[in-house]
């Protein structure tokens, strides 16, 4: 995928509202979730996922849940009451930086 | 098709192979690796354990896990400096500040005093012993509880083996700004403030190298749901 720098930067962001429209994810889910919805157009890596998910516990935006499932433990991820608040700020962030890209490309578009 | 509990060993043998140490990582990472597995042997039924395993860890990239460790390292470091922050923090509200407060006068009236410069030498002579000696009781009791525990995890790692470095870190800071700011007499507010550092010096040695490893067991089943789950 050519476009991953692109994408990279609104990683924590994805990660959030992600969160905040399922009760709790692992990391896989998360992946996985994301591929569904962009349909194969975005692919978190690996590499990439589990470090921020691990800042965004760090930083106290996320807690930790661990289940046994099947025979393995599984580490699901939630938003913390901080985390939440923060993706509401995250996601006007990432709309106001939509809004700017589009009037830079499209000069048509004009600002409200 | 589900993986067994051989596999899932196998699994935990994997990451620790590629250097994945902690075990609260490590326990992720097999997670990870058993999903994809399923998902691979869902497309592909007739492939090996070994080979579904091995396509599942290509997509980690060219350098694997440790990416992945090194972030880990870096997000709990935070957490650790995080929970040192929230110890030291009671030690400038009531009642502890009192104590605080005291020290700090001590630390202030024995700089102004004749003895000023006798009582630095002491002062960071006493604390590197201390900060040596209990570094050394950490670490050599953290070798006997990790030989008797099949777990190591990253947190208690912290608490045990980096505390006295830290400990070390502060006193050559501290020496470095005594070095620079002589003599201490002449300046009143200067005093002041090196007797709160000293002050803030010393708790935070208490902190990290007595009161943190005291509360360690609390503090890991903070940090780790799973803690509890392996240790009962």
């Amino acid at each position: 995928m050519g476009n991953a720098k692109l994408y990279k930067g609104s990683l924590s962001t994805i990660i959030l509202k992600l969160l905040n429209e399922h009760e709790k994810m692992y990391g896989y889910e998360i992946t996985q979730k994301v591929k569904e919805i962009t349909k194969g157009e975005l692919k978190i890596t690996e590499g990439a996922l589990y470090p921020s998910l691990h800042k965004l516990e760090a930083e106290g935006l996320l807690e930790v849940e661990v289940l046994k499932v099947d025979n393995r433990l599984r580490k699901y991820y939630k938003l913390t009451e901080q985390g939440t608040q923060e993706t509401v700020n995250k996601l006007e962030e990432l709309e106001r930086y939509i809004k700017t890209m589009r009037a830079l490309v499209n000069p048509e578009f004009r600002f409200d | 098709m589900e993986l067994s509990e051989r596999n899932i060993e196998n699994l935990y043998q994997f990451t620790r192979d590629h250097f994945v140490e902690y075990y609260d990582l490590q326990t992720e990472l097999v997670d990870h690796l058993a999903n994809d597995i399923e998902a691979i042997w869902e497309q592909e039924p007739n492939l090996s354990f070994v080979n579904a395993r091995e396509k599942a860890f290509k997509k980690f990239g060219v350098y694997g896990f440790s990416d992945v460790v090194i972030h880990r390292e870096r997000a709990m470091t935070k957490r650790y400096f995080k929970y040192l922050w929230r110890e030291l923090k009671i030690w400038f509200s009531l009642p502890k500040i009192i104590i605080t407060l005291a020290l700090s006068i001590c630390f202030y009236t024995l700089l102004v005093s004749q003895f000023s410069e006798y009582f630095i030498y002491i002062f960071y002579g006493i604390l590197a012993v201390w900060c040596t000696y209990k570094s050394f009781m950490l670490n050599r009791n953290f070798k006997k509880k990790s030989k008797a525990s099949k777990q190591k995890w990253l947190l208690e790692d912290l608490i045990f083996k980096q505390a006295g470095g830290f400990g070390m870190v502060l006193i050559y800071y501290n020496i470095n700004l005594l070095n620079s700011t002589t003599p201490l007499h002449q300046t009143k507010y200067l005093v002041i403030v090196i007797s709160v550092l000293l002050s803030v010096t010393c708790l935070l040695a208490y902190i990290s190298l007595e009161l943190i490893p005291k509360k360690s067991e609390e503090l890991l089943e903070e940090t780790y749901p799973e803690y509890h789950l392996q240790t009962t």
